[in-house]
Protein backbone atom coordinates (compact mmCIF):
# COMPACT_ATOMS: atom_id res chain seq x y z
CA UNK A 1 0.00 0.00 0.00
CA UNK A 2 2.72 2.44 1.04
CA UNK A 3 4.74 1.36 -1.94
CA UNK A 4 1.79 2.17 -4.23
CA UNK A 5 1.31 5.61 -2.68
CA UNK A 6 5.02 6.23 -3.07
CA UNK A 7 4.79 5.39 -6.77
CA UNK A 8 1.85 7.77 -7.12
CA UNK A 9 3.81 10.52 -5.41
CA UNK A 10 6.66 9.93 -7.82
CA UNK A 11 4.27 10.09 -10.79
CA UNK A 12 2.84 13.31 -9.42
CA UNK A 13 6.28 14.87 -9.42
CA UNK A 14 6.76 13.84 -13.04
CA UNK A 15 3.40 15.35 -14.06
CA UNK A 16 4.39 18.53 -12.22
CA UNK A 17 7.59 18.66 -14.17
CA UNK A 18 5.85 18.02 -17.51
CA UNK A 19 3.26 20.71 -16.84
CA UNK A 20 5.86 23.24 -15.83
CA UNK A 21 7.93 22.48 -18.93
CA UNK A 22 4.87 22.81 -21.18
CA UNK A 23 3.88 26.05 -19.54
CA UNK A 24 7.35 27.52 -19.94
CA UNK A 25 7.52 26.25 -23.50
CA UNK A 26 4.17 27.86 -24.37
CA UNK A 27 5.32 31.09 -22.79
CA UNK A 28 8.54 31.13 -24.80
CA UNK A 29 6.70 30.33 -28.06
CA UNK A 30 4.23 33.09 -27.42
CA UNK A 31 7.01 35.50 -26.55
CA UNK A 32 8.70 35.06 -29.91
CA UNK A 33 5.88 34.06 -32.24
CA UNK A 34 2.86 36.09 -31.01
CA UNK A 35 2.94 38.40 -34.02
CA UNK A 36 3.35 35.50 -36.42
CA UNK A 37 0.39 33.68 -34.86
CA UNK A 38 -1.68 36.86 -35.20
CA UNK A 39 -0.58 37.25 -38.84
CA UNK A 40 -1.52 33.65 -39.58
CA UNK A 41 -4.96 34.10 -37.98
CA UNK A 42 -5.59 37.21 -40.08
CA UNK A 43 -4.32 35.51 -43.23
CA UNK A 44 -6.74 32.69 -42.64
CA UNK A 45 -9.66 35.11 -42.33
CA UNK A 46 -8.58 36.89 -45.55
CA UNK A 47 -8.27 33.50 -47.25
CA UNK A 48 -11.85 32.53 -46.37
CA UNK A 49 -13.19 35.88 -47.60
CA UNK A 50 -11.10 35.63 -50.75
CA UNK A 51 -12.69 32.30 -51.53
CA UNK A 52 -16.14 33.84 -51.23
CA UNK A 53 -15.14 36.74 -53.47
CA UNK A 54 -13.80 34.31 -56.04
CA UNK A 55 -17.20 32.61 -56.08
CA UNK A 56 -18.94 35.91 -56.71
CA UNK A 57 -16.45 36.86 -59.41
CA UNK A 58 -17.10 33.54 -61.16
CA UNK A 59 -20.86 34.07 -60.84
CA UNK A 60 -20.49 37.46 -62.49
CA UNK A 61 -18.55 36.00 -65.37
CA UNK A 62 -21.03 33.17 -65.85
CA UNK A 63 -23.98 35.58 -65.69
CA UNK A 64 -22.39 37.77 -68.36
CA UNK A 65 -21.71 34.85 -70.69
CA UNK A 66 -25.21 33.42 -70.15
CA UNK A 67 -26.91 36.76 -70.85
CA UNK A 68 -24.84 37.40 -73.96
CA UNK A 69 -25.72 33.93 -75.26
CA UNK A 70 -29.43 34.36 -74.47
CA UNK A 71 -29.94 37.91 -75.72
CA UNK A 72 -27.11 38.61 -78.11
CA UNK A 73 -27.31 35.23 -79.87
CA UNK A 74 -23.69 35.44 -81.08
CA UNK A 75 -22.36 33.20 -83.85
CA UNK A 76 -19.36 32.14 -81.77
CA UNK A 77 -18.64 31.39 -78.15
CA UNK A 78 -18.42 34.73 -76.27
CA UNK A 79 -16.32 33.30 -73.39
CA UNK A 80 -12.88 34.42 -74.66
CA UNK A 81 -14.23 37.89 -75.40
CA UNK A 82 -15.79 38.16 -71.95
CA UNK A 83 -12.55 36.98 -70.36
CA UNK A 84 -10.66 39.63 -72.31
CA UNK A 85 -13.18 42.27 -71.28
CA UNK A 86 -12.82 41.38 -67.59
CA UNK A 87 -9.12 42.25 -67.76
CA UNK A 88 -9.75 45.70 -69.20
CA UNK A 89 -8.10 48.60 -67.36
CA UNK A 90 -7.93 52.37 -67.46
CA UNK A 91 -4.86 54.53 -66.97
CA UNK A 92 -5.76 57.84 -65.42
CA UNK A 93 -4.03 60.96 -66.75
CA UNK A 94 -0.99 62.34 -65.00
CA UNK A 95 -1.89 64.84 -62.29
CA UNK A 96 1.50 66.55 -61.90
CA UNK A 97 0.32 69.38 -64.14
CA UNK A 98 -3.32 69.72 -63.07
CA UNK A 99 -4.31 72.22 -65.80
CA UNK A 100 -6.69 70.48 -68.18
CA UNK A 101 -6.66 67.18 -66.29
CA UNK A 102 -10.48 66.98 -66.35
CA UNK A 103 -10.56 67.24 -70.13
CA UNK A 104 -7.85 64.61 -70.38
CA UNK A 105 -9.77 62.29 -68.06
CA UNK A 106 -12.96 63.00 -70.02
CA UNK A 107 -11.21 62.03 -73.25
CA UNK A 108 -9.94 58.77 -71.74
CA UNK A 109 -13.41 57.95 -70.38
CA UNK A 110 -14.95 58.61 -73.80
CA UNK A 111 -12.48 56.21 -75.40
CA UNK A 112 -13.27 53.64 -72.71
CA UNK A 113 -16.98 54.05 -73.33
CA UNK A 114 -16.67 53.66 -77.09
CA UNK A 115 -14.38 50.64 -76.61
CA UNK A 116 -16.94 48.97 -74.36
CA UNK A 117 -19.71 49.74 -76.84
CA UNK A 118 -17.68 48.21 -79.65
CA UNK A 119 -16.85 45.13 -77.56
CA UNK A 120 -20.52 44.57 -76.71
CA UNK A 121 -21.47 45.10 -80.37
CA UNK A 122 -19.08 42.31 -81.30
CA UNK A 123 -20.23 40.02 -78.49
CA UNK A 124 -23.97 40.50 -78.97
CA UNK A 125 -24.68 41.66 -82.53
CA UNK A 126 -28.37 40.74 -82.37
CA UNK A 127 -29.26 42.67 -79.21
CA UNK A 128 -31.21 45.94 -79.23
CA UNK A 129 -29.56 49.19 -78.10
CA UNK A 130 -31.20 48.96 -74.64
CA UNK A 131 -30.10 45.37 -74.23
CA UNK A 132 -26.58 46.29 -75.31
CA UNK A 133 -26.50 49.05 -72.70
CA UNK A 134 -27.65 46.61 -70.03
CA UNK A 135 -25.04 44.08 -71.12
CA UNK A 136 -22.36 46.73 -70.99
CA UNK A 137 -23.36 47.51 -67.40
CA UNK A 138 -23.43 43.81 -66.56
CA UNK A 139 -19.93 43.38 -67.93
CA UNK A 140 -18.76 46.42 -65.99
CA UNK A 141 -20.15 44.94 -62.76
CA UNK A 142 -18.33 41.67 -63.52
CA UNK A 143 -15.17 43.65 -64.29
CA UNK A 144 -15.43 45.41 -60.92
CA UNK A 145 -15.83 42.06 -59.13
CA UNK A 146 -12.77 40.73 -60.96
CA UNK A 147 -10.69 43.75 -59.95
CA UNK A 148 -11.79 43.43 -56.31
CA UNK A 149 -10.81 39.76 -56.33
CA UNK A 150 -7.44 40.37 -57.91
CA UNK A 151 -6.49 43.25 -55.60
CA UNK A 152 -7.42 41.32 -52.45
CA UNK A 153 -5.61 38.24 -53.75
CA UNK A 154 -2.55 40.40 -54.43
CA UNK A 155 -2.41 41.66 -50.83
CA UNK A 156 -3.14 38.21 -49.48
CA UNK A 157 -0.33 36.57 -51.43
CA UNK A 158 2.04 39.45 -50.74
CA UNK A 159 1.29 39.24 -47.02
CA UNK A 160 1.75 35.50 -47.07
CA UNK A 161 5.01 35.74 -48.95
CA UNK A 162 6.55 38.39 -46.73
CA UNK A 163 4.64 37.53 -43.51
CA UNK A 164 4.66 41.27 -42.97
CA UNK A 165 1.96 41.96 -40.42
CA UNK A 166 1.48 45.54 -41.64
CA UNK A 167 0.61 44.43 -45.17
CA UNK A 168 -1.74 41.77 -43.80
CA UNK A 169 -3.35 44.17 -41.33
CA UNK A 170 -4.06 46.77 -44.02
CA UNK A 171 -6.23 44.43 -46.06
CA UNK A 172 -7.66 42.69 -42.98
CA UNK A 173 -8.93 45.95 -41.50
CA UNK A 174 -10.78 47.14 -44.61
CA UNK A 175 -12.09 43.69 -45.55
CA UNK A 176 -15.64 44.14 -44.11
CA UNK A 177 -16.13 47.39 -46.05
CA UNK A 178 -14.78 45.84 -49.24
CA UNK A 179 -17.05 42.83 -48.78
CA UNK A 180 -20.04 45.16 -48.50
CA UNK A 181 -19.12 46.76 -51.83
CA UNK A 182 -18.59 43.38 -53.44
CA UNK A 183 -21.99 42.16 -52.29
CA UNK A 184 -23.52 45.32 -53.76
CA UNK A 185 -21.87 44.64 -57.12
CA UNK A 186 -23.04 41.03 -57.05
CA UNK A 187 -26.61 42.28 -56.54
CA UNK A 188 -26.16 44.41 -59.66
CA UNK A 189 -25.77 41.27 -61.76
CA UNK A 190 -29.48 40.41 -61.46
CA UNK A 191 -30.50 44.01 -62.16
CA UNK A 192 -28.45 44.38 -65.33
CA UNK A 193 -29.23 40.87 -66.54
CA UNK A 194 -32.96 41.58 -66.52
CA UNK A 195 -33.04 45.36 -66.92
CA UNK A 196 -34.44 46.07 -63.45
CA UNK A 197 -34.21 49.66 -62.13
CA UNK A 198 -31.51 50.04 -59.48
CA UNK A 199 -31.06 52.35 -56.49
CA UNK A 200 -29.14 54.80 -58.65
CA UNK A 201 -32.15 55.03 -60.99
CA UNK A 202 -34.07 57.28 -58.58
CA UNK A 203 -32.83 60.46 -60.34
CA UNK A 204 -34.07 59.35 -63.79
CA UNK A 205 -37.36 58.13 -62.23
CA UNK A 206 -37.96 61.59 -60.74
CA UNK A 207 -37.19 63.19 -64.12
CA UNK A 208 -39.45 60.69 -65.92
CA UNK A 209 -42.28 61.42 -63.48
CA UNK A 210 -41.90 65.13 -64.20
CA UNK A 211 -41.78 64.52 -67.96
CA UNK A 212 -44.92 62.37 -67.60
CA UNK A 213 -45.16 61.31 -71.23
CA UNK A 214 -44.27 64.65 -72.83
CA UNK A 215 -42.31 64.25 -76.06
CA UNK A 216 -38.55 64.30 -75.67
CA UNK A 217 -35.62 65.23 -77.90
CA UNK A 218 -31.97 64.23 -77.81
CA UNK A 219 -29.81 66.95 -76.27
CA UNK A 220 -26.50 65.12 -75.89
CA UNK A 221 -25.14 61.61 -76.26
CA UNK A 222 -27.66 59.24 -74.63
CA UNK A 223 -29.45 62.21 -73.04
CA UNK A 224 -33.00 63.38 -73.67
CA UNK A 225 -34.88 66.48 -72.59
CA UNK A 226 -38.51 67.50 -72.45
CA UNK A 227 -40.18 70.84 -71.82
CA UNK A 228 -43.05 71.00 -69.37
CA UNK A 229 -45.02 73.83 -67.90
CA UNK A 230 -45.38 74.10 -64.13
CA UNK A 231 -47.22 76.94 -62.39
CA UNK A 232 -46.42 79.37 -65.19
CA UNK A 233 -42.76 78.34 -65.35
CA UNK A 234 -41.01 76.68 -68.25
CA UNK A 235 -39.23 73.60 -66.92
CA UNK A 236 -36.71 71.73 -69.06
CA UNK A 237 -36.25 68.24 -67.68
CA UNK A 238 -33.32 66.11 -68.78
CA UNK A 239 -32.37 62.51 -68.07
CA UNK A 240 -30.42 59.67 -69.62
CA UNK A 241 -32.19 57.97 -72.51
CA UNK A 242 -33.88 54.84 -71.13
CA UNK A 243 -34.77 52.12 -70.64
CA UNK A 244 -31.30 50.72 -71.37
CA UNK A 245 -28.71 51.01 -68.62
CA UNK A 246 -26.79 54.24 -69.13
CA UNK A 247 -25.96 57.37 -67.20
CA UNK A 248 -25.53 59.42 -70.36
CA UNK A 249 -23.64 62.70 -70.40
CA UNK A 250 -25.60 65.02 -68.11
CA UNK A 251 -22.80 67.58 -68.19
CA UNK A 252 -23.07 67.90 -71.96
CA UNK A 253 -26.87 67.92 -71.82
CA UNK A 254 -26.99 70.77 -69.27
CA UNK A 255 -24.30 72.71 -71.17
CA UNK A 256 -26.26 72.41 -74.42
CA UNK A 257 -29.56 73.39 -72.78
CA UNK A 258 -27.95 76.41 -71.08
CA UNK A 259 -26.26 77.52 -74.30
CA UNK A 260 -29.48 77.06 -76.32
CA UNK A 261 -31.24 79.35 -73.84
CA UNK A 262 -28.30 81.77 -73.85
CA UNK A 263 -27.91 81.31 -70.13
CA UNK A 264 -31.38 82.69 -69.39
CA UNK A 265 -32.02 80.00 -66.81
CA UNK A 266 -33.26 80.94 -63.34
CA UNK A 267 -32.13 77.83 -61.58
CA UNK A 268 -30.67 74.39 -62.13
CA UNK A 269 -31.87 71.49 -59.98
CA UNK A 270 -30.03 68.20 -59.99
CA UNK A 271 -31.64 65.12 -58.45
CA UNK A 272 -29.45 62.18 -57.56
CA UNK A 273 -28.99 59.26 -55.20
CA UNK A 274 -26.73 60.09 -52.27
CA UNK A 275 -24.95 57.94 -49.74
CA UNK A 276 -26.68 57.87 -46.39
CA UNK A 277 -24.96 58.04 -43.05
CA UNK A 278 -25.53 55.34 -40.46
CA UNK A 279 -28.73 56.16 -38.62
CA UNK A 280 -30.41 57.82 -41.59
CA UNK A 281 -33.40 56.17 -43.26
CA UNK A 282 -33.39 54.72 -46.76
CA UNK A 283 -35.30 57.09 -49.02
CA UNK A 284 -34.83 60.22 -46.93
CA UNK A 285 -34.88 63.38 -49.03
CA UNK A 286 -32.46 66.22 -48.45
CA UNK A 287 -32.19 69.53 -50.25
CA UNK A 288 -28.98 71.43 -50.73
CA UNK A 289 -26.96 73.50 -53.13
CA UNK A 290 -24.38 72.53 -55.72
CA UNK A 291 -24.32 69.86 -58.40
CA UNK A 292 -25.65 66.51 -57.14
CA UNK A 293 -23.73 64.11 -59.33
CA UNK A 294 -21.18 61.40 -58.61
CA UNK A 295 -18.76 59.60 -60.88
CA UNK A 296 -15.20 60.51 -61.78
CA UNK A 297 -16.00 64.24 -61.74
CA UNK A 298 -15.91 65.07 -65.44
CA UNK A 299 -19.67 65.64 -65.77
CA UNK A 300 -19.80 67.53 -62.47
CA UNK A 301 -17.02 69.80 -63.72
CA UNK A 302 -18.97 70.55 -66.91
CA UNK A 303 -22.13 71.39 -64.94
CA UNK A 304 -20.29 73.65 -62.51
CA UNK A 305 -18.44 75.34 -65.35
CA UNK A 306 -21.53 76.18 -67.41
CA UNK A 307 -23.55 77.20 -64.35
CA UNK A 308 -20.78 79.55 -63.25
CA UNK A 309 -20.39 80.92 -66.78
CA UNK A 310 -24.10 81.80 -66.96
CA UNK A 311 -24.40 82.67 -63.28
CA UNK A 312 -27.10 80.07 -62.68
CA UNK A 313 -27.70 79.00 -59.06
CA UNK A 314 -27.49 75.26 -58.53
CA UNK A 315 -29.84 73.41 -56.21
CA UNK A 316 -29.67 69.75 -55.36
CA UNK A 317 -32.12 67.11 -54.19
CA UNK A 318 -30.57 63.99 -52.72
CA UNK A 319 -32.32 60.68 -52.17
CA UNK A 320 -30.49 58.86 -49.40
CA UNK A 321 -29.51 55.23 -49.75
CA UNK A 322 -26.91 52.80 -48.50
CA UNK A 323 -24.03 51.43 -50.48
CA UNK A 324 -25.90 48.12 -50.75
CA UNK A 325 -28.79 49.81 -52.56
CA UNK A 326 -26.98 51.80 -55.23
CA UNK A 327 -26.57 49.08 -57.84
CA UNK A 328 -29.01 46.53 -56.40
CA UNK A 329 -32.58 46.21 -57.71
CA UNK A 330 -34.65 49.18 -56.55
CA UNK A 331 -36.23 48.68 -53.13
CA UNK A 332 -39.75 49.87 -52.34
CA UNK A 333 -38.79 52.71 -49.93
CA UNK A 334 -36.58 54.19 -52.63
CA UNK A 335 -39.28 53.96 -55.26
CA UNK A 336 -41.71 55.66 -52.87
CA UNK A 337 -39.09 58.32 -52.15
CA UNK A 338 -39.16 59.41 -55.81
CA UNK A 339 -42.65 60.91 -55.24
CA UNK A 340 -41.30 62.87 -52.29
CA UNK A 341 -38.37 64.01 -54.44
CA UNK A 342 -40.78 65.19 -57.17
CA UNK A 343 -42.63 67.22 -54.51
CA UNK A 344 -39.31 68.58 -53.29
CA UNK A 345 -38.31 69.69 -56.81
CA UNK A 346 -41.67 71.37 -57.30
CA UNK A 347 -41.29 73.09 -53.92
CA UNK A 348 -37.85 74.42 -54.88
CA UNK A 349 -39.22 75.71 -58.20
CA UNK A 350 -42.06 77.56 -56.45
CA UNK A 351 -39.81 78.96 -53.72
CA UNK A 352 -36.92 80.17 -55.84
CA UNK A 353 -38.46 81.18 -59.18
CA UNK A 354 -41.34 83.24 -60.45
CA UNK A 355 -43.81 82.86 -63.31
CA UNK A 356 -42.22 83.10 -66.75
CA UNK A 357 -38.85 81.80 -65.55
CA UNK A 358 -37.02 78.90 -67.17
CA UNK A 359 -35.73 76.14 -64.93
CA UNK A 360 -33.57 73.12 -65.74
CA UNK A 361 -34.10 69.90 -63.83
CA UNK A 362 -31.67 67.01 -64.33
CA UNK A 363 -32.38 63.49 -63.09
CA UNK A 364 -28.90 62.07 -62.59
CA UNK A 365 -28.17 58.35 -62.47
CA UNK A 366 -28.42 55.10 -64.34
CA UNK A 367 -31.69 54.85 -66.22
CA UNK A 368 -31.79 51.05 -66.44
CA UNK A 369 -35.42 49.93 -66.60
CA UNK A 370 -36.73 53.51 -66.73
CA UNK A 371 -38.11 55.02 -69.92
CA UNK A 372 -39.39 58.59 -70.23
CA UNK B 1 -0.03 27.45 -44.98
CA UNK B 2 2.31 26.19 -47.67
CA UNK B 3 -0.50 24.42 -49.46
CA UNK B 4 -1.99 27.79 -50.33
CA UNK B 5 0.36 28.22 -53.25
CA UNK B 6 -0.93 29.36 -56.59
CA UNK B 7 -3.99 31.50 -56.86
CA UNK B 8 -6.85 29.39 -55.59
CA UNK B 9 -7.60 29.78 -51.92
CA UNK B 10 -8.33 26.48 -50.25
CA UNK B 11 -8.68 27.35 -46.59
CA UNK B 12 -11.18 26.09 -44.07
CA UNK B 13 -10.50 22.44 -44.78
CA UNK B 14 -11.71 19.66 -42.48
CA UNK B 15 -8.12 18.84 -41.47
CA UNK B 16 -7.68 22.33 -40.09
CA UNK B 17 -10.87 22.01 -38.05
CA UNK B 18 -9.70 18.66 -36.70
CA UNK B 19 -6.39 20.21 -35.71
CA UNK B 20 -8.18 22.94 -33.77
CA UNK B 21 -10.34 20.34 -32.05
CA UNK B 22 -7.29 18.25 -31.14
CA UNK B 23 -5.55 21.32 -29.72
CA UNK B 24 -8.59 22.14 -27.64
CA UNK B 25 -8.81 18.58 -26.28
CA UNK B 26 -5.12 18.70 -25.36
CA UNK B 27 -5.50 22.05 -23.58
CA UNK B 28 -8.60 20.69 -21.81
CA UNK B 29 -6.76 17.58 -20.63
CA UNK B 30 -3.82 19.62 -19.39
CA UNK B 31 -6.14 22.05 -17.64
CA UNK B 32 -7.93 19.15 -15.97
CA UNK B 33 -4.67 17.63 -14.75
CA UNK B 34 -3.54 21.05 -13.56
CA UNK B 35 -6.73 21.55 -11.58
CA UNK B 36 -6.36 18.10 -10.06
CA UNK B 37 -2.80 18.92 -9.07
CA UNK B 38 -3.94 22.22 -7.65
CA UNK B 39 -6.55 20.59 -5.42
CA UNK B 40 -4.08 17.97 -4.33
CA UNK B 41 -1.54 20.63 -3.44
CA UNK B 42 -4.19 22.58 -1.57
CA UNK B 43 -5.09 19.47 0.40
CA UNK B 44 -1.43 19.07 1.30
CA UNK B 45 -1.30 22.65 2.50
CA UNK B 46 1.00 23.88 -0.29
CA UNK B 47 -0.99 27.00 -0.92
CA UNK B 48 1.42 28.71 -3.35
CA UNK B 49 1.80 25.64 -5.57
CA UNK B 50 -1.95 25.04 -5.44
CA UNK B 51 -2.61 28.62 -6.48
CA UNK B 52 -0.30 28.29 -9.49
CA UNK B 53 -1.91 25.06 -10.67
CA UNK B 54 -5.42 26.33 -10.16
CA UNK B 55 -4.62 29.46 -12.15
CA UNK B 56 -3.19 27.36 -15.01
CA UNK B 57 -6.19 25.00 -14.95
CA UNK B 58 -8.72 27.79 -14.85
CA UNK B 59 -6.91 29.66 -17.65
CA UNK B 60 -7.08 26.53 -19.79
CA UNK B 61 -10.84 26.25 -19.35
CA UNK B 62 -11.32 29.96 -19.90
CA UNK B 63 -9.35 29.68 -23.15
CA UNK B 64 -11.54 26.78 -24.30
CA UNK B 65 -14.71 28.62 -23.34
CA UNK B 66 -13.54 31.73 -25.17
CA UNK B 67 -12.78 29.69 -28.29
CA UNK B 68 -16.30 28.22 -28.23
CA UNK B 69 -17.76 31.67 -27.64
CA UNK B 70 -15.86 33.10 -30.58
CA UNK B 71 -16.55 30.15 -32.84
CA UNK B 72 -19.00 31.05 -35.62
CA UNK B 73 -21.13 28.60 -37.53
CA UNK B 74 -19.03 27.08 -40.30
CA UNK B 75 -18.71 29.63 -43.08
CA UNK B 76 -20.21 28.66 -46.40
CA UNK B 77 -17.69 27.87 -49.05
CA UNK B 78 -19.17 30.40 -51.42
CA UNK B 79 -21.18 33.55 -51.11
CA UNK B 80 -24.26 33.37 -53.30
CA UNK B 81 -25.39 36.61 -54.94
CA UNK B 82 -28.61 37.72 -53.28
CA UNK B 83 -31.66 37.10 -55.48
CA UNK B 84 -34.38 39.69 -55.21
CA UNK B 85 -38.08 39.16 -55.82
CA UNK B 86 -39.08 42.02 -58.08
CA UNK B 87 -42.64 43.11 -58.78
CA UNK B 88 -44.13 45.21 -61.54
CA UNK B 89 -47.14 47.47 -61.00
CA UNK B 90 -49.35 48.22 -63.99
CA UNK B 91 -52.01 50.91 -64.09
CA UNK B 92 -54.63 51.76 -66.65
CA UNK B 93 -54.62 55.52 -67.30
CA UNK B 94 -58.28 55.40 -68.35
CA UNK B 95 -60.03 53.41 -65.63
CA UNK B 96 -57.25 53.46 -62.98
CA UNK B 97 -57.25 49.68 -62.71
CA UNK B 98 -54.13 48.59 -60.86
CA UNK B 99 -52.47 45.22 -61.19
CA UNK B 100 -49.34 43.81 -59.63
CA UNK B 101 -47.40 40.91 -61.08
CA UNK B 102 -43.92 39.44 -60.96
CA UNK B 103 -41.27 41.25 -62.98
CA UNK B 104 -40.62 39.88 -66.44
CA UNK B 105 -37.55 40.56 -68.54
CA UNK B 106 -38.41 43.44 -70.87
CA UNK B 107 -40.47 45.36 -68.31
CA UNK B 108 -39.53 48.98 -67.72
CA UNK B 109 -41.14 51.95 -66.02
CA UNK B 110 -43.55 53.84 -68.33
CA UNK B 111 -43.77 50.94 -70.78
CA UNK B 112 -47.17 50.61 -72.41
CA UNK B 113 -47.73 46.98 -71.71
CA UNK B 114 -50.77 44.76 -71.92
CA UNK B 115 -54.37 45.77 -72.71
CA UNK B 116 -56.58 46.64 -69.76
CA UNK B 117 -58.91 43.84 -68.74
CA UNK B 118 -61.65 46.29 -67.67
CA UNK B 119 -61.70 48.89 -70.45
CA UNK B 120 -60.19 49.42 -73.91
CA UNK B 121 -57.16 51.20 -72.54
CA UNK B 122 -53.60 50.00 -72.44
CA UNK B 123 -51.93 49.45 -69.11
CA UNK B 124 -48.74 51.31 -68.31
CA UNK B 125 -46.01 50.06 -65.99
CA UNK B 126 -45.85 52.62 -63.21
CA UNK B 127 -43.53 50.95 -60.73
CA UNK B 128 -40.86 48.28 -60.56
CA UNK B 129 -39.27 47.48 -57.25
CA UNK B 130 -38.37 44.61 -54.98
CA UNK B 131 -40.95 42.96 -52.75
CA UNK B 132 -41.00 44.29 -49.22
CA UNK B 133 -38.91 41.96 -47.10
CA UNK B 134 -40.82 40.52 -44.18
CA UNK B 135 -39.20 41.23 -40.87
CA UNK B 136 -38.02 38.08 -39.17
Amino acid sequence: MFQLLGQLGQAENEIQMILQTLFSFAFIIYLFYAQRIQAMTMLRQIEVTLRKIKGLRDDGKEASIKTIREIGKPDRDPTPMVERFLEHFIIEPVGMDPAGVVQKLGKILNVRESTFEKEVDLMAPNATESEKNNMENLLEASLALNIFYKVIRHYYLLGKKTMNIYIIMQIHMILPMILEQIEAYSAALQAFQDGIPIGDSVGPIVAAKLINGTSTREVAKEMVAAEIEYEGRRVIVTKANGPGGTVGKPGDAITNIMNENKGKITMLITVDAAGMLEGEQVGEIAEGVGAAIGGPGVEKYKIELVATEHNVPMYAVAIKQGMEHVVAPLVQPLFEATDKAVASVKGLILDYSKEGDTIVVAGIGNTVGVAQ
Amino acid sequence: MKRMSGTTPTAGSASQNLLTLAAMILVGALALVSLYMGFRAYGDGEIETAFMYLIIGASGFIAIGYSFFRAKPPAKDTLEPKKYDVITTLECPQCNLKRVRNFQRGDYIFKRDEPCSRCDGQMVITAIHTKKEEKK
